[in-house]
């Protein structure tokens, strides 16, 4: 679809010539994991970052890739519970929508104004998330607005794009905005029955050799060789249930464990997350 | 078998001859599958050699059944007068149809009914309808027509005493008789010249709807839905320990199929009212009680099970064209009962998609 | 919005549509046993116009149509690969038209997902409508999940086919159309045929006019057609995977029920999407023993993605007890009263809307039920494959 109203810079994008002696086989720009698999990133969390909003917060995760440089910078700011406009039909529930959308900045790939259907997609699952989390049948004909915007995605600079691999990056970006969608959400005063937050696990090969792939928490997927699979999960910790789960990768169907420790992990990476997600809400008050 | 999956065959099958008259039952109709077509049904296909009588015989009362298309003029003669579905061409006499469907005189009201339409309410039709919107004093029906039907405040019984004037405290709470999503039987009790019609509930046999299952099946007229009949409600005894079953077949093609309750002990029935004990000195009292209810009885597993077989009933008779009426309804039941107890999986299965509900309607056809 | 489409139900119907659905075993409105899916009429090749088509409709009258329409194109170069530098001045031209990345991948053939371009085109909704982006963004999800389906379209390494999957559906969306979608996709791509290449090496591709010497995308096992698949690509195909299905499951209770109809899914605790692909059955002998070790019967199956589907239970409006019903005249007034009612304990009979999430087990014993090895997934792939070559 274009955007036929502002000035958008050059369609396609290209990629400044590289020349080197080595061949470029050789070079292996990867920047290998230090964390160890269990282990997910530093995050920052701070809700109230924008007066006006009814509820808001930004998060922050730190990359590993290169120390000193954030990865996910996102915003999300709540409005609402407001009145349904009257044109609107009755709703016992409070009407829930969710908008998410990248900067034009935010990744390698110049991204528009509208949003596009990468972003329609995250929309739908953040708004399956946030659903089972709030008490909605307190908020009767009310709607509210969520709005996250991606001010950087979690992109390393060199390498995803000769992966291809965005997929992964959309569940990075998704259990990120589902983290901070939450944090907004608390601080808007809207009834939760819990709080949620996102966590992703990946089963990644790092070696071409055919070894056994592994369990990473909280993947960059420029840091492994090969991802085989991965999933988002969006957890409620004290009702120790699931509110959105997803999944994208190749598993062979009689190996369920392998599916259910990969899930195991998510919600280990969604505890992580939820104690920040905690310890920020109880540092707003004091 | 989780999955069936038939070969493709002709959306409509198309028709033989239909029977008629007498004459070309007897000599085409016997072999070319006549059997696929019920003589109830007010459908033909139109042969040139037919109408070309059409428009000559119009007064002849034999031409029971016939199609006419829009713009096809039924007749010339002045002394008929045109009814629904038709249209006279000015500074002319010719009565012209203007949907396509089948012709009906009433003494000289020539009116056309179409195949295929959305129902056209009319005054006393039994409807099953469902609350779209509540407004002030009035809400607002689907039925199924064309336009929304609506149900003033001042139409329904009111709680505590039939005839009891309405006020405002009962328009301040008008969503807690009847909100978004419920569903009730109403009479229409008058027509707007736009088609709308305004419904009431003022009957005991009228209200909301609870314990059961509801099914929409397309609209009048053509092969298959619900037609105006004798009786829209009955209560069946279900086979197979099912209990009483009550059918409301609205006129508008929304089915409901409840389990029946004994209206005088509706009220002990729901143990947490707190009005029980009164209900059965009281009537009227009880009745009310659980009128705006919206919460189920217990309903046993047989029950559920044959008001499921019900509904199928209702689904396999629409998918093949054949009419729904209590007649058919009751037929095909036993019918399905009898099924089931030859299949494989014994009286408890209830299927009936697919090849089994062709093979019902075969069974209902030849019966 | 598709995913949460907005249902209108009655409190007392939804109270018991999920006591019947709760039960063991459950009493499905329309009869069907659990497992069950819709009977659904199904037929290929309609479309000459196509590389491959397919329709599907439920005796409810939805409908649906995919057509799937294949162009050759040319494939973008990148820095950092091994330029291929042709007498046509191959390298200068490809620098224009550089808009899309190729992942580079160990097999000599590599695929991209850009080369797969699906739409979903739903009547009602609009076309920018995040319900028809997640439809679509599942069912290529699922189509892409492994990376093989990409590497079929290789031709050399300076083109590929771009292949175009046009869903629509044809009739207002009834129910979740997305088993609908999934099913006739399946088949369209079953019967999709490329035509024949006879052009070698890295040249310019040029393909053999007879349309029925064309071999088929996914090459079928059963019909053991003569054309060999190896004349397509240099690389014989690796195995004979099939494409993906995507199955609706729901949970309610301690059922769980398969291609749930809309007033069914109204009262779902939980609703999943579960794409699976299988090898065909012919291709068992060598992968099955590889991981299982025993013979077993059945395909291989594997997980491609799951999702979870918003299930429209969680919008509707909840019942009320009699004990709080102000139509009564019983406890007038006092709304606060009947708020505490409605969250108290559960009364039978009365609906409430679920609220809060899926438990853990009950998401495990989806995905099992689904992934049973010689359950429905097998059936409705036999069953697909019957419709296709029949």
């Amino acid at each position: 679809m274009n955007d036929r109203r502002r000035i958008n810079g050059p369609a396609g994008a290209t990629l400044a010539p590289f020349f080197d002696d080595a061949a470029p086989q050789d070079l292996d720009t990867r920047s290998t994991r230090s964390r160890p698999p269990n282990a997910t990133r530093k995050l920052l969390l701070k809700t109230g970052v924008t007066p006006s909003a009814s509820g808001s917060a930004y998060l922050e995760i730190e990359t590993s890739a290169k120390p000193g440089l954030s990865g996910l910078k996102l915003s999300c700011s709540v409005h609402g519970p407001r009145a349904l406009p009257k044109s609107a039909p009755f709703s016992p529930h409070i009407v829930l929508s969710t908008h998410v959308k990248y900067a034009p900045f935010a990744t390698q790939q110049r991204r528009g104004y509208l949003r596009d259907s990468s972003e329609r997609d995250l929309g739908i699952h953040l708004e399956t998330a946030l659903r089972g989390a709030i008490i909605a049948d307190r908020w009767p004909k009310s709607g509210v607005d969520i709005i996250v915007s991606i001010i950087e995605g979690d992109q390393d600079r060199e390498t995803s794009k000769l992966q291809g691999d965005e997929v992964w990056d959309m569940m990075n970006t998704l259990s990120g905005c589902i983290t901070v969608a939450a944090a907004a959400l608390a601080d808007a005063g809207i009834d939760c029955v819990d709080t949620v937050a996102g966590g992703v696990a990946a089963l990644v090969q790092d070696a071409d050799d055919g070894s056994a792939p592994s369990i990473a928490v909280d993947p960059i997927p420029s840091e492994h060789k090969r991802i085989l699979a991965a999933c988002c999960v969006a957890y409620l910790p004290t009702r120790d249930e699931v509110t959105n789960l997803w999944f994208r990768g190749d598993l062979p169907a009689s190996d369920l464990d392998l599916y259910t420790s990969l899930v195991g992990h998510g919600i280990q990476a969604s505890k992580n997350a939820n104690r920040v997600l905690i310890d920020c809400l109880s540092g707003t008050v004091g | 078998m989780p999955i069936t999956i038939l070969a493709p065959r002709p959306s409509r099958p198309t028709r033989k001859h239909p029977q008629e008259d007498a004459s070309v039952t007897s000599d085409t109709d016997s072999e070319a599958g006549g059997v696929d077509l019920d003589g109830d049904l007010p459908m033909t296909t139109t042969r040139p050699s037919k109408r070309a009588r059409l428009n000559t015989t119009t007064t002849q009362s034999t031409a029971a059944f016939e199609i006419v298309t829009p713009g096809e003029i039924i007749t010339d003669d002045p002394q008929w007068m045109r009814g629904h579905g038709t249209y006279v061409t000015p500074s002319t006499t010719a009565i012209t149809s203007s949907v396509a469907g089948t012709m009906t005189r009433t003494n000289k009201l020539l009116s056309v009914r179409p195949l295929r339409a959305r129902y056209t309410p009319e005054v006393g039709d039994l409807v099953v309808g469902r609350i779209v919107e509540v407004q002030a004093k009035r809400w607002r029906v689907d039925v199924g027509s064309t336009q929304l039907a609506s149900l003033p405040l001042s139409a329904i019984n009111l709680p505590g005493g039939i005839l009891r004037k309405r006020t405002e405290t009962d328009e301040l709470q008008i969503r807690t008789f009847f909100a978004e999503g419920d569903l009730l039987v109403a009479e229409v009790q008058q027509l707007f010249a736009d088609g709308g019609a305004v419904l009431h509930t003022r009957s005991l046999k009228y209200g909301k709807l609870r314990n059961g299952v509801f099914v929409a099946v397309s609209g009048t007229g053509g092969g298959g839905g619900v037609v105006r009949s004798r009786r829209q409600v009955w209560t069946m005894e279900a086979a197979n320990g099912g209990g009483l079953v009550d059918v409301v077949l609205g006129v508008n093609g929304y089915v409901w199929i409840s389990k029946h309750v004994e209206t005088p002990e509706a009220g002990a029935d729901s143990s947490s009212s707190s009005k029980a004990a009164a209900g059965i000195t009281n009537m009227e009292e009880s009745v009310s009680t659980t009128m705006y209810s919206s919460q189920n009885d217990r309903i046993e597993v047989e029950a559920m099970r044959e008001i499921a077989r019900l509904r199928g009933v209702v689904t396999a008779l629409v998918e093949n064209g054949l009419r729904v009426d209590e007649d058919m309804v009751v037929r095909g039941y036993h019918e399905a009962v009898e099924m089931a107890m030859v299949s494989a999986e014994g009286p408890d299965d209830i299927y009936l998609g697919g090849e089994r509900g062709q093979q019902l309607a075969a069974a209902l056809r030849g019966a | 919005m598709a995913s949460s489409q907005h249902v209108l139900l009655s409190p007392a119907e939804l109270a018991y549509l999920h006591a019947s659905l709760s039960l063991t075993p459950p009493i499905r409105p329309d009869g069907r046993s659990p497992t069950q899916f819709r009977p659904l009429v199904a037929e290929t090749g309609i479309l000459p116009g196509t590389n491959g088509s397919a329709r599907i409709c439920f005796a409810d009258g939805t409908e649906a149509i995919v057509g799937v329409k294949a162009e050759v194109e040319r494939t973008a170069q990148r820095p950092g690969e091994e330029t291929v530098f042709l007498e046509e001045g191959g390298a200068g031209g490809d620098g224009d038209d550089e808009e899309e990345e190729a992942g580079q991948g160990l097999d000599k053939r590599k695929g991209d997902a850009s080369w797969v371009e699906m739409t979903v085109e739903i009547p009602g909704l609009r076309d920018d409508d995040s319900g028809t982006a997640f439809l679509a963004a599942m069912l290529s999800e699922a189509l892409l999940a492994d990376g093989e389906f990409a590497k079929r379209l290789w031709i050399n390494r300076r083109f590929h086919w771009k292949l175009y999957l046009d869903i629509i559906l044809i009739s207002p969306p009834l129910s979740y159309p997305l088993p609908l979608l999934s099913l006739t996709t399946h088949l369209a791509l079953l019967s999709t045929r490329l035509p024949r290449l006879k052009s070698e090496g890295d040249e310019d591709p040029f393909f053999d006019d007879d349309w029925a010497a064309a071999p088929y995308l996914f090459p079928r096992t059963t019909s053991s057609s003569s054309t060999p698949s190896s004349t397509t690509t240099k690389s014989p195909t690796p195995a004979a995977t099939r494409p993906p299905i995507t199955l609706l499951v729901m949970a309610v209770g301690n059922n769980i029920i398969f291609d749930p109809s809309k007033e069914e899914l109204a009262v779902a605790d939980v609703a999943l999407a579960v794409s699976v692909t299988g090898l065909s059955p012919s291709h068992e002998t060598e992968t099955g023993g590889g991981t299982a070790g025993e013979k077993q019967t059945g395909r291989n199956l594997r997980l491609l993605s799951i999702r979870t589907i918003d299930p429209p239970s969680r919008l509707t409006a909840p019942g009320v007890a009699n004990a709080a019903n102000t139509a009564y005249g019983a406890s007038n007034g006092t709304s606060n009263g009947t708020q505490k009612m409605a969250e108290a304990e559960a009364v039978e009979g009365v609906w409430r809307p679920p609220r809060g999430g899926a438990k853990r087990m009950v998401l495990g014993a989806l995905v099992q039920k689904v992934l049973e090895r010689g359950g429905v997934v097998d059936e409705v792939l036999d069953a697909l494959e019957g419709a296709d070559s029949g």
